[in-house]
């Protein structure tokens, strides 16, 4: 799968349109020859060095960066992305847990041991060739929040990655040597790998978004010059042009996918008159299940299937299986409301050396007489007439913050750590602009702000770090005897 | 106003938006060099630097802002 999806056509791409351009990277073209003279010679180097199978790449945006995990791939080994803007100790936190012994790094700056600067390499000889191993090996780990104050890594097998790419084509995408598709996610997130798999195995070209950009004024930029014709996209980064939806229109764009949290609909009906020739998706997905796993094409004419203003989630994507979970854990008829759960080719074997959460996300359900393994998604949802999933919430408090999954817990977590003993609550809140925000609560009396807010982003990425911190004597209790979450929220008002 | 009004101007709103009582701007600040401009405190710098000055930028404008001068360029523009 593997092979056949990502490394063969990357590789008749890497000879066969040498010439045309693979990347626009901080306004500066590369072409497809210069993609395959930075693999090569990141591949020399991975020959020279004894490794694990688990090279960590730091997640800069450059070609190195970009070859480094086409040499990974290319050598038959799996990449770990460690985001630099992130703290160093979480990073250090990762690359350990991983067991990563060699780190490719496009930075000069040494802060990691066993580290390869890749931006100053000899050029060395074409090679093309692939190390064959099974579509059991893993293609890459990512971590994501974890509530114990830990990330946890979500390990994703090439046979992962290939059934995820197989699946996206028959959603009917044509994408060919002359798009120009936008790749505006972080390398830690997954759907950057659609972002760059979906051009680089057909010849298009990538553009990446610099990181010390502002991001929704530079995609817009990337939109405007570059008449873009493929993207996804976040609606949190979306809701920052809103304000200027009359100076953008984007005739080129002939496909848009909508991810990594929930769709409103009348942010995206507005939005897509700025795209008015796009077919426009709603595509959901963990990435437990390998970036997207069900997709809705949002009819351009006819009325949009919503649910409390969130589009629908739509249909799964080949291959793979849904069913609603009921709290006894039976599987739910057709308009009823539960735990969305997931089987098929592209659900990943499992955490990072974590069985404890093994046995909590992942259950064996018999359907149609079979027993499948599936992974519980925690979301909410029902299936429609037709067919439809309608997403409704989250069981837990996992929130979305500018479409990072954030586990509150691991915020809390931290900051119990810092205030010794005070308990600490995170509350998520829609801000004047409707995006999601972090308010956190500490429970005493004395002014902790400034002190607590280094410490935390020393912890944590900065997105989840809360962006305001309201001190009260004591929280109100709930009749569980739970902090009262709901009243924490109403005082903000 | 001149370059240097505008720079005063400015110099009230950068250290309230980004919460840096100390935070004095030059014509080739960036993003990059002020911890916490993101997309979120850009949108609120942008939209107090229009209150005060009685103007709208358009998003073209915004995205060839790259320092702070491009900015007071901008301002001075549409003055």
């Amino acid at each position: 799968m593997f092979r056949k999806h990502i490394l063969d056509p990357l590789r008749d791409c890497l000879v066969s349109s040498a010439a045309q351009n693979a990347f626009c990277i901080g306004e500066t073209f590369y072409s497809y020859s210069d993609f395959g003279k930075k693999i090569s010679s990141i591949r020399s180097v991975l020959k020279d060095q004894q490794t694990g199978n688990r090279i960590g790449i730091v997640a800069n945006d450059d070609l190195e960066t970009y070859a480094s995990i086409f040499a990974v791939w290319f050598e038959g080994l799996a990449y770990v992305p460690l985001h630099p803007m992130q703290p160093l100790e979480r990073n250090l936190d990762i690359a350990g847990q991983a067991g990563i012994t060699l780190l490719l790094n496009s930075d000069g700056k040494a802060e990691y041991v066993h580290q390869v600067t890749t931006s100053d390499l000899p050029e060395a000889a074409s090679d093309f060739d692939f190390t064959e191993v099974s579509d059991d090996s893993l293609a890459y780990i990512l971590f994501t929040s974890g509530s114990t104050g830990k990330p946890k890594g979500v390990a994703i097998t090439r046979g992962n990655v290939g059934a995820f790419m197989a699946a996206f084509w028959k959603a009917g995408f044509a994408i060919d040597a002359s798009d120009r598709c936008l790749q505006c996610f972080d390398l830690t997130f997954d759907v950057s790998v659609q972002s760059f798999l979906v051009p680089l195995t057909r010849g298009a070209c990538v553009y990446t978004i610099p990181h010390d950009q502002i991001k929704y004024s530079y995609v817009f930029g990337l939109l405007d010059d570059h008449q873009l014709t493929f993207g996804a996209m976040a609606p949190s980064m979306v809701r920052f042009l809103r304000p200027y939806f009359d100076e953008i229109d984007v005739p080129s764009m002939r496909y848009v996918i909508m991810t990594a949290e929930a769709s409103p609909l009348d942010l995206i009906s507005e939005w897509a008159k700025c795209v008015p020739n796009a077919e426009i998706f709603d595509f959901y997905g963990p990435t437990e299940a390998t970036i997207y796993c069900t997709y809705y094409k949002m009819p351009r004419i006819a009325s949009a299937k919503e649910l409390n203003g969130m589009l629908s989630i739509g249909k799964p994507m080949d291959g793979i299986t849904a069913v609603m979970l009921g709290e006894d854990g039976e599987i739910l008829p057709e308009g009823e409301k539960g735990e969305m759960c997931i089987a098929g080719p592209q659900l990943t074997p499992g955490y990072w050396n974590n069985p404890e959460k093994n046995a909590e996300a992942f259950l064996n359900l018999e359907l149609n007489g079979e027993t499948r393994r599936f992974y519980k998604t925690g979301d909410v949802c029902y299936f429609d007439a037709d067919g439809d999933i309608m997403y409704y919430g989250r069981l837990d408090y996992q929130v979305k913050i500018q479409g990072y999954r954030i586990e509150l817990g691991e915020i809390e977590f931290h900051c119990r750590e810092f205030l010794g003993g005070h308990n600490a609550v995170v509350i998520p809140v829609e801000n004047a602009m409707r995006n999601t925000e972090l308010v956190l609560f500490v429970e005493s009396a004395a002014d902790v702000n400034e002190t607590l807010s280094s410490y935390l982003k020393s912890k944590l990425p900065s997105y989840m770090v809360p962006a305001k911190v309201v001190l009260q004597d004591v929280f109100p209790i709930n009749t569980n005897g739970k902090v009262d979450r709901n009243k924490l929220k109403a005082m903000l008002n | 106003m001149n370059r240097s009004e505008i720079t005063e101007k400015l110099n009230t709103i950068f250290p309230t938006v980004f919460n840096k009582p100390g935070l004095s701007i030059t014509e080739s600040l960036t993003a990059s060099d002020v911890d916490g401009w993101d997309s979120l405190t850009h949108m609120i710098l942008i939209s107090e630097v229009e209150k005060s000055f009685g103007i709208t930028f358009k998003l073209k404008e915004l995205n060839k802002m790259k320092n702070v001068g491009d900015m007071i360029e901008i301002i001075a523009s549409k003055l």
